[in-house]
């Protein structure tokens, strides 16, 4: 009796794993990538949210080469390890292109697997210049890049805050440490750095380091990280007194760095794109999206457009093939929700429009 | 800035000490480490955030803040004692007698259960609490001491000289003294050991309650996965203060919270954390027992 228990659930075991591997070849599957889980989930889901929206439309007007689209979701926790296997799930369940990854430190180590896979990869956010400089076909991102941020960066703060010494910090993560390198590079030595530090990724405490800084007496502070530690920075700045405007980059550019915050947010510098609300191709995203899932995140637009891209040169190429797919990408301008989008040979957008924020009134305000 | 530097170490440690107490208390009388005490250290954090925020809804804290503050950190105290008390009866006293890997393990599930149980019910987003006191405090020769920080300062330096008193003076403080010098011939005498390591459990967990309430107020973020590391952290404290002793556990916290902001400042802001695991390596080779610890001898 035992053995026929056993047996029998053997064999339900090996059932379920011919179901999981059963493929459906009458799909086309579509990868969204990001961190859906701690600290940063906020960002995945809207990366998420926004692809899913894009395949509900294609899918409405009949999907793609007359097959339906579906979207693969996978959390990769913003750790590098857990991109891999992601990655790796999504060439196992044969995707033919993924929006992703959220961060550089994912992008990175995830870009080659796909490229050898043969799937086409847009990063709506990772802004680390490497990514596209791997000699990947297949790599593509419709988000600028952290050296045209830092210089963005570097010359706002020499033209309008005029300081004689500036203080720089980051969070020792591909995106933070890259993007605090290009800012420093940028300045050049026009102004003295006193102060270049890491710090570490989920500690409560930075009152130490802000010490330190405030002991060098800079005029303003960079910081190269994301809103979660920026917010509990600028927030134990004004602890220990350091009252000078810090500098940061897109990674910040979300409502919950000033919820973190409170008031000590006010007048923190952020560089990020335009504002899309502004813009009437985007009018129809922000309103449907809206509808369905709440307030866009900063990087739901570049999801959606990164989405809309892939899904319309699969239909152009009439093809899955990511080789293909690539080539028409890179020779086409495309007319996202956030404008005109062409690449470059790299795989970078030809323009990438960076702008100056400021937080006033607990709400970021694009500065003239 | 040295003096600025001082009273944030003092600070921190001040919350640290809080929490290895908890561990200190348990591995005293049980000689086990309670690896799930990190975790009720969040739940404090947790239950102050919903008090102050239920308080600010009825208007208390518009009324008066102190008196708002109290009700939190009491509130929260008494919800921690429950947990702790809880996690005691259900994870380790089935498997008291059991051989010492066996807690060890159901410490470990305790702290994986409760971390998801507040993943799951409250979000694994950060949850913000907007600052509530102000951040200038008067000015210490040049330094400033934020209120929060005086607030950390003062009640846990009374929370301690407290419980000082209360095992060294008191009857039932007596009867944990007995009860972690031998178990067995202190129930022989007539203390009902039971009871008195729930007490230990509620004393640990309520000071944890309050380090949670103080973060909550100091840094104004609480995630779920936030009693990992301070456990972690605490745990070094006690073990550096020499664990199963009490001023040696506020001793190791104040020490750690020195070691880590001074490295922070004046060495390196990224290898904090290794200077302090350093720092407990070091002690720990010159003097095994940690700082104010007893040597064991074999009882016989």
């Amino acid at each position: 009796m035992k053995k026929i228990i056993s047996v029998s659930i053997i064999v339900m075991f090996i059932m379920t794993a011919f179901g999981c591997t059963h493929q459906d070849n009458n799909v086309i599957r579509i990868g969204a990538a990001g961190p859906m889980t701690g600290d940063q989930s906020k960002m995945g889901v809207d990366l998420r949210n926004a692809v899913e929206l894009a395949v509900a439309e294609w899918n409405e007007k009949g999907g793609v080469l007359g097959k339906k689209i579906v979207l693969l979701a996978g959390d990769d926790q913003a750790d590098p390890k857990q991109a891999v296997s992601i990655a790796n799930k999504f060439i196992n369940q044969k995707a033919v292109a993924v929006v992703g990854h959220w961060n550089s430190s994912c992008s990175l180590p995830a870009s080659k697997y796909y490229n050898d896979a043969n799937i086409v990869m847009i990063s709506p956010a990772t802004t680390n210049p490497q990514l596209t400089l791997q000699g990947f076909k297949r790599v593509f991102r419709v988000c600028g890049t952290d050296d045209q941020q830092g210089r963005v960066a570097a010359d706002f703060v020499l033209s309008r805050l005029h300081p004689k010494r500036v203080a720089i910090i980051h969070d020792k993560t591909a995106y933070g440490q890259g993007l605090a390198d290009y800012f420093k590079k940028a300045l050049g030595d026009k102004v003295q750095v006193v102060y270049y530090g890491g710090i570490i990724q989920r500690d409560p405490d930075y009152k130490a380091v802000l010490t330190t800084i405030k002991e060098n007496n800079p005029d303003v502070y960079f910081f190269g990280g994301i809103y979660p530690e920026a917010g509990r920075l600028v927030r134990q700045a004004k602890e220990v007194d350091l009252n000078i405007p810090m500098i940061t980059g897109d990674g910040v550019f979300d409502p919950t760095f000033i919820s973190i915050a409170g008031k000590s947010a006010e007048g923190t510098y952020v560089t990020f794109g335009k504002e899309p609300a502004g813009l009437s191709t985007a009018k129809t995203f922000i309103e449907k999206y809206r509808a369905k899932y709440g307030d866009p995140g900063p990087y739901s637009i570049y999801a959606y457009d990164a989405a809309n891209i892939i899904l319309s040169s699969i239909a152009e190429t009439k093809s899955t093939d990511g080789g293909k797919i690539a080539e028409y990408i890179s020779k086409t301008t495309f007319h996202g929700a956030f404008g005109d989008i062409a690449f470059d040979k790299n795989g970078d957008v030809t323009k990438a429009p960076y702008v100056i924020w400021q937080v006033k009134d607990g709400k970021f305000v694009e500065v003239p | 800035m040295f003096v600025q530097q001082l009273i944030n170490g003092l600070a921190l440690g001040a919350v640290y000490a809080l929490i290895a107490l908890g561990y200190t208390m348990v591995y005293g009388i049980l000689q086990l480490i309670n690896f799930a005490h990190g975790e009720v250290y969040m739940l404090g954090a947790y239950l102050g955030i919903i008090v102050l925020g239920v308080l600010t809804y009825w208007g208390v804290t518009a009324y008066s803040l102190p008196v708002a503050l109290l009700i939190t950190v009491l509130v929260s105290m008494a919800f921690c004692a429950a947990y702790g008390a809880v996690i005691e009866r259900v994870a380790y006293r089935p498997i008291r007698n059991a051989s010492k890997l066996a807690p060890l393990i159901s410490a470990v599930g305790m702290s994986i259960i409760l971390q998801n149980f507040v993943m799951l019910s409250q979000g694994k987003e950060y949850k913000n609490l907007p600052p509530l006191l102000p951040s200038e405090g008067f000015s210490l020769f040049g330094a400033n001491v934020s209120p929060v920080q005086m607030f950390i300062l003062s009640a846990s330096i009374l929370i301690m000289v407290g419980l000082q008193f209360f095992v060294a003076k008191t009857r039932l403080g007596k009867a944990m003294r007995a009860t972690s010098q031998d178990r067995i011939m202190a129930g022989l005498v007539g203390i009902n050991i039971n009871q008195v390591i729930s007490i230990t459990f509620m004393i640990g967990s309520s000071l944890a309650a309050v380090a949670g309430v103080m973060v909550t107020l100091y840094y104004g973020v609480v995630h779920f996965f936030m009693g990992y590391l301070a456990g972690i952290k605490a745990f070094t404290a006690a073990v550096l203060g020499g664990i199963g002793s009490i001023p040696g556990a506020m001793l190791g916290g104040f020490m750690l919270g020195l070691i880590e902001n001074f490295c922070a400042s004046y060495i390196s802001s990224v290898y904090k954390d290794a200077f302090a695991f350093l720092v407990l390596i070091i002690t720990l080779i010159i003097r095994p027992a940690g700082l104010l610890g007893q040597k064991s001898v074999d009882k016989v």
